[in-house]
């Protein structure tokens, strides 16, 4: 049946749940936080996905809806009390309202140009974030009280490693239907050719905007399960650096693809974290060699290591098929 | 019988070239009506202004006798006008189904697309039905779960052929579906566009510069040079026309 996932994919979700659960009793608090920390980046970066690899759209602008889910529910929380399971949600609409409203101008744009002016959006936002002391506390940074969730209280890595499994696991079957339904059909088709999508009925701007909107709104989600296991948030975490390092786990695990992402998402996430042994005059160089190992990837790899492996698989399984045609991650329309 | 599709007076200008001038054509229902006409004559760029990538600065095309040009791309296919690409544009990351079920998004009816639901099942069910009654038409079920990019050729011009069938259109038009092809594949093609037009109706408006095709399937050839519409008749009659050997050959072969 195609208009759905398979049943091994929604069985593995159920897994990952059951795992959330588990894992608490199993392994020891750091590993916890650090599992807590890449289910996190695997909603942010897929929502990421959404607009780059699925549909094709170089649009920069994620750190700062990422940015909005944070804050938005630590201040509903710190300022009106708003518990996390309205705060979260309503955080990731007023991220995804904004995506919406900045996808309407930006979707008249392409290639570099749309790069540029979304990254100049996340830039004014980091800005705004660093800026509107009265708010967000600027550059002090910002204090964030574990929320309670129906009288659970989310003090610990461990316990709030079952809440972001469940978030985790529910964006991720969100994410598998949406692959394939109609909508996301139409979002890779106007990654692939937006003549073709026109001229198949799709109303390709249309279809860009509410790709900006899932895209933001994913973020949003992100942001919220940010609070959920970090105390405290600061201008400096949702800059160009973690843009760089959201868009490294994508193009090295392959973008497009929702097993290459998560591939991504883990490899990338546990560098910093082994590298945290080195000697400090190594760790300097960690930006660095993100960006050395991105523009590595897109020269040698871009289709990820999950292409990588993919396209191996199908050449063992068909030795008669002709070679795969060299189309890149990234949307050939790309300078 | 009157025409369903007509190109009336319509001029189209890139910077200094006039790429059409006051080009016209009617075409009858169910008919093959064959433009052809020297590189760089203004087919493509006919079609272009039909399916609305392009804006003619003067005239109007009519379909049914609504008028095309205050419509978005996407409107015009549901109107009932579907068309494929002479530099094969393929959704080449998408399987061969994939491709298929985007031509049929105009008649997939909406659903919410992150849960499960019975509208979606019924919706996709449906679509996949009919995506792969098309695929089975065009011969190219067996390829259903391979990836465009990884067809040969030939089957990605049938793959585009395909996708516009998917559409359901009434006017059907194609962009070079012969350019490239082999012999055995030509002749697959003129059986498929002969079966389209007589037994299902469709009307066909074919850009073509495989003559062997042209002259074996249309009803009505109309021959483009330089923009202008200089000839139009029946193949025969065209194969004959002084002014047509001229565009393609130079006026020193009619002389000669």
């Amino acid at each position: 049946m195609y208009g759905a996932p398979a049943r091994k994919q929604l069985a593995l979700l159920s897994l990952l749940v059951l795992a959330g659960f588990v894992l608490p009793y199993v392994l020891p608090g750091y590993f916890l936080y650090i599992a807590n920390l890449l289910m996190m980046y695997v909603i942010l970066a897929i929502g990421f996905d959404i607009l780059l690899g699925w549909t094709g759209q170089f649009a920069f602008a994620h750190i700062a809806f990422y940015g909005i889910g944070i804050y938005g529910t630590a201040l509903l929380q710190l300022r009106f009390g708003v518990p996390f399971v309205i705060g979260m949600p309503a955080a990731a609409a007023l991220a995804a309202l904004i995506g919406f409203l900045i996808a309407l101008p930006a979707t008249r744009l392409r290639t570099v140009y749309l790069a540029l002016a979304t990254f100049a959006f996340a830039e004014c936002a980091e800005w705004v974030f660093r800026t509107w002391e009265s708010v967000t506390k600027g550059s002090d940074g910002l204090r964030i009280s574990a929320p309670d969730i129906f009288g659970y209280v989310v003090g610990t890595d461990g316990r709030a490693l079952p809440v972001i499994a469940i978030i985790l696991a529910l964006v991720l079957a969100g994410t598998l239907y949406l692959r394939h339904s109609k909508l996301g059909r139409s979002l890779c088709a106007i990654r692939d050719s937006e003549h073709v999508a026109a001229a198949s009925g799709i109303d390709v701007k249309r279809i860009k905007v509410i790709a900006f909107t899932i895209s933001a709104f994913y973020a949003g989600i992100a942001g919220g399960t940010y609070t959920l296991f970090q105390s405290f948030v600061h201008p400096d975490g949702l800059g160009v650096w973690t843009l760089v390092l959201v868009l490294t786990m994508i193009v090295v695990g392959g973008s497009g693809t929702l097993p290459g992402v998560i591939l991504g998402v883990v490899l990338l996430g546990i560098l910093p974290e082994a590298l945290r042994a080195a000697p400090r005059g190594l760790l300097v160089w960690q930006e660095f060699a993100y960006g050395l190992i991105l523009i590595l990837a897109i020269m040698f790899m871009p289709r990820g290591i999950w292409g990588l492996i993919r396209g191996g698989a199908r050449a063992r399984k068909s030795p008669a098929a002709p070679r795969q045609r060299a189309a890149g991650a990234l949307p050939r329309e790309a300078p | 019988m009157t025409a369903i599709f007509s190109i009336r007076d319509v001029s189209m200008r890139f910077g200094g070239l006039l790429a059409l001038n006051r080009f016209s054509m009617e075409v009858e229902p169910g008919s093959i009506h064959a433009l052809i006409g020297p590189n760089g004559a203004g087919k493509s760029t006919a079609f272009n202004c039909v399916s609305r990538f392009c804006t003619p600065f003067e005239g109007d095309i009519l379909f049914d006798g609504k008028s095309l040009l205050n419509e978005p791309p996407h409107r015009v296919v549901a109107m009932g006008i579907a068309r494929t690409f002479q530099n094969i544009e393929q959704l080449y990351r998408m399987t061969v189904l994939e491709n298929v079920l985007v031509g049929l998004t105009s008649r997939v009816r909406r659903y919410f697309p992150f849960a499960p639901g019975v509208a979606r099942a019924r919706a996709e069910r449906e679509a996949v039905r009919d995506a792969e009654e098309v695929l089975d038409q065009t011969g190219l079920l067996a390829y259903r779960d391979t990836l465009a990019g990884e067809l040969d050729f030939g089957r990605q011009k049938l793959l585009d052929v395909s996708r516009a069938l998917a559409c359901k259109p009434r006017l059907l038009l194609l962009d070079e579906p012969a350019a490239g092809l082999r012999n055995r594949e030509i002749s697959y093609i003129d059986s498929i566009l002969v079966d389209l037009a007589r037994r299902r109706g469709i009307t066909i408006v074919l850009v073509e510069h495989v003559m062997q095709l042209v002259m074996s399937v249309a009803d009505t050839v109309t021959v483009l040079s330089f923009g202008e519409k200089i000839a139009e008749g029946a193949p025969a009659k065209i194969r004959a026309d002084p002014k047509v050997i001229e565009a393609y050959l130079g006026s020193e072969a009619v002389n000669a």
